[in-house]
């Protein structure tokens, strides 16, 4: 996996070549936003990390062209901006993902590995969390290595949720991925499919937040 | 208090007055000797009339009227004629010219005129006391309207300071409604010549402290920007640090952890600073706070489930009229303090509902709870409950409450704090007022 980061401050740069390589990303760096655009037309690399502060133009410039070469390349945004402007700002602007500084390294990590599987999802199409193992291809799942039976809409709400591990998916979001535009819902049909789920994979694996929604703990 | 136009007025009044006192005086002095003359004049014309009048058979005439009196006398002293109110005796001396003389009980001016071609003297004499009150009245018909224009005076000099000094009124009056974060310029077009100084200083005044005030909010990001970057490389560097080690030393666990405070420290002053009211560019528009509370605690579910922590949201939704960003940060200010300062295991409870007095924000939580004594104190920047013998095991600086303050202000919404009656804890509630809840002119408020 082949990664350029364009960042201007050369002791991030640096620290972050060495830790994006020691795990295993081909990194390459380029400090001008100008590089960076001549870097993604002569030898695209599989993923940008993007600093918006660059010294001779604006990240979300340099963003744009690359989206307006009409490039899909996968691009995480750094930026030491944090204000939430700048982060819709960045992803209108066509940034894949979003960190600000100062962040911690293995959460970006983490955020490459999921944009890298997303890319390689033809290969690797399972998600695993704790015993419980969905394949997104075979549409089987695997709990405590036992197949599990489950209708359709229990398969899509339990992808929903282990593709969002850890994080809280709400009412609404679940059910926008249920239901198309119109389809009536019965106001208790999530509360049912939770529960048929939690009969089959155990009472304690998918957790209620009360009043926001329902969420996966990480292993 | 000094007041300038009570100051004009009277220095104004005061000058008019002086002066046609001064011009009365002396108008009354310059009138009543042309009058004098004039008289004078008037009594030579009688004398000359007298003198055409051939002495009659009676010697004694009855007098032309009861002012005037005449004698003619012969050259050699005997009385040839008189008037009957003049007596016996010569009323003045033989001598040409104007005299004043007492007789029959009056003062007389009388004028003595030697008649050549008779050689006759002849002498004629006017009431001085009526003379003087002819004067008198002429004067007075002439002096009376300056006396009488005083009062008329005094109300177009009242009216007129006050119109002059009402423009000073506007500028005062402008700068009163002028609203505290409203920095542009005075908008008095073509101010009078006197006030150009004062409303030049004032807009002078404007426009560095806008610059000031500009200068600050750009430290404030070029800040960010500066103390991000060299932090994220600081926290690269001890990530492939550890990774060189063979195991985790308690240094680099110590480092990580202050790395993490210097972090939040940096974030939060600068949330805070960008949350000051008179920073802070608000983006009011309407928006659910139940939803928006619902994102909230999904940023934040992490930092709870770390700790064991379960969360709940109650309550209905609610629109309210609001700046999402900052809302956002009190939000998750309230929710990770709830989080931080309660034991691993706690509940923490989220409720947006409509009440009476507006829209209800409540973040309950299990932990200790605050004192009485402290809970005013817990806004204060840099203040933690506890002082320094705080439990240092919890991360924070302090100023995360100042910064719900700083934005509840910004929602003209009210905090308040109070430990819970059923058991541990602590409840912190904004109450949004009415008029941040209305729907009405959203348009107009944005800005």
């Amino acid at each position: 996996m082949q990664v350029l980061l364009v960042e201007d401050d050369q002791s991030l740069a640096s620290g972050l070549c060495k830790a994006l390589r020691n795990e295993g990303f081909v990194t390459n760096h380029v400090a001008l936003g100008k590089d960076a655009l001549h870097a993604v037309s002569v030898e695209p690399p599989d993923i940008v990390v993007l600093d918006l502060g660059l010294p001779d133009m604006d990240g979300l410039d340099v963003l744009k062209r690359i989206r307006a070469s009409g490039s899909q390349i996968p691009i995480l945004i750094l930026t030491a901006r944090s204000s939430i402007d700048a982060r819709v700002s960045g992803l209108d602007g066509g940034a894949d993902d979003y960190l600000s500084k100062p962040f911690e390294t293995p959460e970006l990590i983490a955020r490459l590995r999921v944009i890298e599987r997303r890319l390689s999802s033809t290969k690797e199409s399972a998600i695993q969390v704790g015993e419980v193992s969905l394949d997104t291809l075979s549409r089987q799942v695997l709990c405590r290595g036992e197949p599990v039976e489950l209708a359709r809409r229990e398969y899509m709400v339990l992808k929903s949720l282990l593709e969002n591990c850890g994080k809280i998916q709400t009412r609404e979001q679940l059910e926008s991925r249920l239901y198309s535009w119109g389809e009536e819902v019965s106001s208790n049909a999530l509360e049912v499919h939770i529960h048929h789920l939690r009969k089959k994979l155990g009472t304690d694996f998918i957790k209620t937040v009360r009043g926001v929604g329902y969420t996966v703990r990480k292993p | 208090m000094k007041s300038i136009r009570l100051y004009l007025i009277i220095a104004l009044l005061s000058a008019v007055t002086l002066g046609n006192f001064i011009a009365t005086v002396y108008g009354y002095r310059q009138s009543s000797d042309e009058a004098e003359a004039l008289l004078d004049t008037q009594l030579a014309d009688t004398a000359a009339l007298i003198r055409t009048m051939r002495p009659a058979r009676q010697i004694v005439s009855p007098p032309p009227s009861e002012r005037l009196a005449f004698q003619t006398w012969s050259s050699d002293g005997t009385l040839i004629q008189r008037s009957a109110n003049s007596g016996l005796a010569p009323i003045t001396l033989r001598e040409e010219g104007y005299r004043n003389e007492n007789f029959e009980g009056y003062r007389w001016r009388v004028l003595s005129v030697f008649d050549q071609q008779s050689g006759q003297w002849l002498m004629v004499a006017e009431r001085i006391d009526i003379r003087l009150e002819l004067i008198d009245n002429i004067i007075m018909r002439a002096l009376l309207p300056i006396v009488l224009s005083l009062p008329l005076i005094a109300a177009i000099v009242w009216l007129v300071v006050g119109n002059g000094l009402s423009l000073i009124g506007q500028l005062a009056n402008e700068l009163r409604t002028k609203r505290a974060d409203d920095l542009t310029r005075l908008n008095t077009s073509d101010p009078p010549v006197e006030l150009a100084p004062v409303v030049d200083a004032i807009n002078d005044l404007l426009r560095r402290l806008d610059e000031s005030i500009q200068r600050e909010r750009r430290f404030s990001s070029d800040a960010a920007h500066e103390l991000r970057t060299p932090l994220s490389a600081i926290k690269v560097h001890v990530h492939n640090l550890k990774q060189q080690l063979p195991e985790n030393s308690e240094a680099l666990q110590t480092l990580d952890r202050d790395l993490s405070r210097l972090g939040h420290l940096i974030e939060q002053i600068l949330l805070l600073y960008r949350t000051a009211p008179e920073h802070y560019q608000a983006k009011m528009q309407e928006l659910d706070l139940h939803k928006l509370a619902q994102t909230v605690i999904g940023e934040v579910y992490d930092d709870i489930d770390r700790k064991h922590q379960t969360v709940s949201l109650g309550g209905t939704p609610q629109t309210i009229v609001g700046d999402e960003a900052s809302l956002i940060i009190l939000m998750s200010n309230l929710i990770l303090n709830a989080s931080k300062y309660s034991p691993e295991g706690a509940s923490i409870t989220v409720n947006v509902d409509r009440e009476e007095l507006g829209i209800w924000l409540g973040v309950t939580d299990s932990g200790p709870g605050i004192p009485i004594t402290e809970i005013s104190q817990v806004f204060d920047r840099f203040r933690r409950v506890g002082g320094d013998r705080h439990d240092s095991a919890v991360e924070g600086v302090g100023l995360g409450l100042s910064i719900v303050r700083h934005i509840a202000d910004l929602h003209h919404a009210n905090i308040s704090m109070q430990n819970n009656d059923d058991g541990p804890g602590l409840t912190v509630g904004i109450l949004f007022p009415p008029d941040m809840t209305v729907a009405t002119n959203v348009g107009k408020k944005s800005q």
